[in-house]
Order: structure tokens, then sequence, then C-alpha cells
């Protein structure tokens, strides 16, 4: 039983690719077929957050359009031989694949694959139909501040009017110190909009940014706190239980410092 | 309004208009001018007017019809079977789950809506309203008769948007970006704090107040 998945969130730039890529390895790891598909095209980079650019030979758009099979246009991974990237092209614009493309393509996939994640485009216009037409799931990534949280919003209601209602929460990019100041929104404003189950909470972590410079997401990184929540992401995906992680704030010694000594 | 001489009836998105026995149809014109000026949560842009057709003369319909499309709807006349059908439009897409009576005298009817609105979704009925669920910022309802919110409402709410004042306006948590009341408009305080009861808003004295309530 395959699972299609469809990264989404309505605002740019809130960690879909990042997510994407760090899901996929993180299934890779415990040993499950995978591949992910690219469908921002014109604005391709998921190949350089796993480091496969020099490798793309052919494309999504190569393989909707019907002039080579998908397997030519698969990418394995270097280190991780059970992931596969389907890159999307660097130059057409979104409407170039239809939704009945994706359709027919993902069933193919299906058969090969455990797990097919989809990067979506950011926006609600024919680039994000199409990339959700497949899905049997969807996760919507987005960030602890007022607009991203209500574009989310908006994209779980344009999820539902295509009757998909297997939806699940990430957010992304929680920076503990601005959640405790008040300056940012915390899980339970965020669960008061949204009120759809939430499976990932990672936080700001720069070692995302360094990760990525060497095409090597941060969930294979032991150190990394992103890496750790993306680690526990996978697990929940597999089916298990995990607990959320508790933000480090401050040391225990400080809070205890502060609690004794008042400031 | 008892002596309006334009009488606005919405059914399934379209508006239907009609005019007082024996109006004049420079009272007509400015009245309708009047109502599309004042912004009324009815006319929204793209929606579907449809006029009588032999109230008046053909160029005085097109003058109507001029006024309409300044304003961004949409203006047909009438023919006499679509004075009495009513349209289907995707606006009304929302109601389209719930099966709907075609009853003739439809005010006492309500919808019943069992899901959160979400931001960009939207809700316009001439009838009331029942939302089992939130409503969730930039979602809006614009409904002939009370609304009443089985949860938190963040978004625009319009009760007795075709004019009646004694519609009111219900939720567990009340909280929107703005209430109507027929025409009148409550904007929400800059910093709103949740409440914990229920609260229903309503016209006293020609202001809306707003007061907690059991329930
Ligand atoms: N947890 C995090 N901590 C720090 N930086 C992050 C985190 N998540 C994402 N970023 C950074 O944010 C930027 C945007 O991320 P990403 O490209 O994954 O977003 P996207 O939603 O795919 O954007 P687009 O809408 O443009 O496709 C990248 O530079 C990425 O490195
Ligand atoms: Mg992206």
């Amino acid at each position: 039983m395959s699972e299609v998945i469809v990264i989404t969130s309505g605002k740019g730039g809130v960690g879909k690719t990042t997510t994407t890529a760090n899901l996929g390895v993180g299934l890779a790891m415990q040993g499950k077929n995978v591949v992910l598909v690219d469908t921002d095209t014109g604005l391709r980079n998921l190949d350089l957050l796993l480091g496969l650019e020099n490798r793309i030979m052919y494309d999504l758009i190569d393989v909707t359009e019907g002039r080579v099979p998908y397997k030519k246009a698969l990418v394995r991974h270097k280190k991780f031989e059970t992931l596969y990237l389907l890159p999307t092209s660097q130059v057409k614009d979104k409407s170039a694949v239809n939704p009945e493309q994706l359709v027919k393509l993902c069933d193919d996939l299906r058969k090969e694959f455990d797990f097919i994640l989809i990067d979506c485009p950011a926006g609600i216009e024919q680039g994000f139909k199409t990339a959700v037409a497949a899905a049997d799931e969807a996760i919507v990534v987005t960030m602890p501040e007022i607009s991203a949280v209500r574009d989310a919003d908006k994209i779980i209601g344009e999820l539902g009017r295509a009757d998909k209602d297997n939806i699940k929460l990430i957010v992304n990019r929680i920076r503990p110190q601005m959640v405790e100041s008040g300056d940012m929104l915390d899980m339970d404003d965020i669960n008061d909009i949204l009120s759809i189950d939430c499976i990932g909470q990672i936080p700001d972590d720069t070692m995302v940014v360094t990760s990525t410079n060497k095409g090597e997401p941060c969930i294979t990184m032991e150190k990394s706190s992103a890496g750790q929540a993306y680690r526990n992401i996978v697990r929940r995906i597999l089916g298990e239980d995990v607990p959320f992680m508790e933000f480090q704030t401050e040391g225990f010694f400080e809070k205890l410092r502060r609690r004794v000594f008042g400031k | 309004m008892a002596d309006d001489v334009v009488k606005i009836k919405s059914g399934k998105g379209v508006l239907h208009i009609n005019f007082l026995q024996g109006a004049t149809f420079v009272n007509v014109r400015k009245n309708l001018e009047e109502k599309l000026k004042s912004g009324s949560g009815f006319f929204l842009r793209g929606t579907v007017v449809l006029l009588p057709r032999d109230v008046f003369s053909a160029e005085e319909n097109e003058e109507l019809q001029k006024l309409f499309h300044e304003h961004g709807l949409i203006c047909r006349t009438k023919t006499p079977e679509e004075a009495e059908m009513l349209i289907h439009n995707a606006a009304a897409k929302e109601s389209r789950q719930i099966p709907k009576k075609s009853t003739k005298q439809d005010v006492q009817e309500m919808l019943v809506v069992n899901k959160t609105l979400r931001g960009g979704q939207e809700i316009r009925t001439e009838s009331s309203v029942l939302i089992v669920g939130n409503v969730n910022p930039g979602a809006q309802i614009i409904a002939g008769g009370s609304i009443d919110i089985r949860g938190t409402c963040r978004g625009m709410v319009h009760a007795g948007a075709t004019g009646d004042t004694s519609a009111i306006i219900v939720a567990d948590h009340l909280m929107p970006t703005q209430i109507r009341i027929a025409n009148l408009i409550a904007r929400s305080p800059d910093a709103i704090e949740k409440s914990n009861r229920a609260e229903r808003a309503s016209i006293k004295n020609g202001c809306i107040i707003i007061e907690p309530i059991e329930r």
C-alpha cells in the first residue's frame, strides 16, 4: 500500500521543499522506497537540497508529455539508494503539467514506491491544483506568524473543496524565545485557528541552511534540532506515537537561578 | 424601510429586484444608486441582478443596467419565467449540500453548516444560518436572517443583510473582525481578547450592542 503525500503551504518560503527533502531522506533511512516529485516548475530546487543537480537528464515535463518513460527521468540518490527524485523543469511554467497527467504518473509510481512525496508550489493557482490532485494525504507546512497561518487556513479550505480530508500540519521555524516572550504565535494560537492534527514542530535551526549547502538534508545530522524534529515526524508518519520534544529556551540552571534569585 | 420603492430578494446567489407599485423611474434610480453607494453586503462584485422587464421602458431599463454594471454587478432583465425561477450561481456553492425546499416564504428557513468556515470561504443566504464550527479570519457570512455560531467567530458576519434590524448574531466566542446588522457596522477593538461566555450582538436604540448570554 503506497501513500501519495503532497507537501503544501499557501504562503511561499515556509519550508515545503526543506520538508520534502528531509522526510524523503528520513523515510529512505527507514528502508522505504521513496520518490520525490518536484512540481514547482520554473523554480526547481529540490534537486539542490539533495545534491543531485548535476545528475538530472530528463524532467517531469519530458515524462508527462510522453518523451521518455518515467524510469529514465528518475534520479537515484547517491547515498540513500531507495530514494529517487523526479525533478521538474527549470524553464517551463507551472501549467505545463495538468492534474490528469500527474494522477496517471502517480498511479504508475505507486507500483514501485512506498511513498510518493509531492513538493507543491506556493499559492492556490493551477500549480497547486495539479500538485494536490493525485494526493491521498496532504501535509500543510506553516510558520508561527499570522500571515502564514492565515494562508494555511485557506489552503486547508481549498483541500477540503478538492475532497482531500486527510490533512496534517507541520509548524516550521519555531523560535522558542520569541514564543515565550509573546512575539510569536504559540501552538495553542495556531491550533485554535487551524484545528487539524499536528505531526511536527520544527525549531528554527541554522543547520537547515548549512546542510542545504552540503546537499544533504539536516535529518542526517545527529546534532541538528530541526533534524531531530524531522526524525520524529518520520516515525509519526510510519505510525509510531512519538511525544513532541520540549524546546530548550534556557538552561536548567538559568531557570533555577531565575526562580531563586528573581531575574 | 417600509416606504422603500425597491425590494430586493436574494435567491441562490442571484438578486431579484422588484419595484413598488406605482414607483417612478426617478425615485427607483435614486434609491438604487443610494443602495449601491452604501456598499450593502448584497451588492458584491460579480453578483447577478435580475430586473423586472416590463415596469419601465427599454431605455430606462438600460440605464438601470448600466448603473449596476458600473458597480461591477451583472445585470439582466428577467423573463416572466425567471421571475419565478431561482437561478443557481457559484456564490451559493456552500449551501448546495443542504437540501433546500422550494418554499416561497423561506424567511424562517435555516441553513445549517457542519464545518469550520476557513479564510476565503463565504456563505450567502437569504435565510438564517447555523454554523457548527468556527468562522475563521477572512471567512464571511452574509445572511438575510440571524447568524448562530457554535464555535469561535473571527471572520466578518452580516446578519439582516436585506434590512432586518431585528436579526441577531450569536457565537460561543464572538471576536469577529467586523459585525454588521442590517445597515449598521461595528468594528472590533484593535486588541480582542477571547471571551469565555457566549455573546449576542443585536441592534438596540440604533446601535449594535454586544452582551453575554447563557446557553
Ligand atoms: N527550520 C528552519 N530553520 C532555518 N531555516 C529554515 C528552516 N526551514 C526552512 N528554512 C530556510 O527557509 C528558506 C525557505 O525554505 P524552503 O525553500 O524549504 O521553502 P518553500 O516553502 O519550499 O519555498 P517556496 O515557496 O519558494 O517553494 C530556505 O532558505 C531554508 O533554508
Ligand atoms: Mg519550494
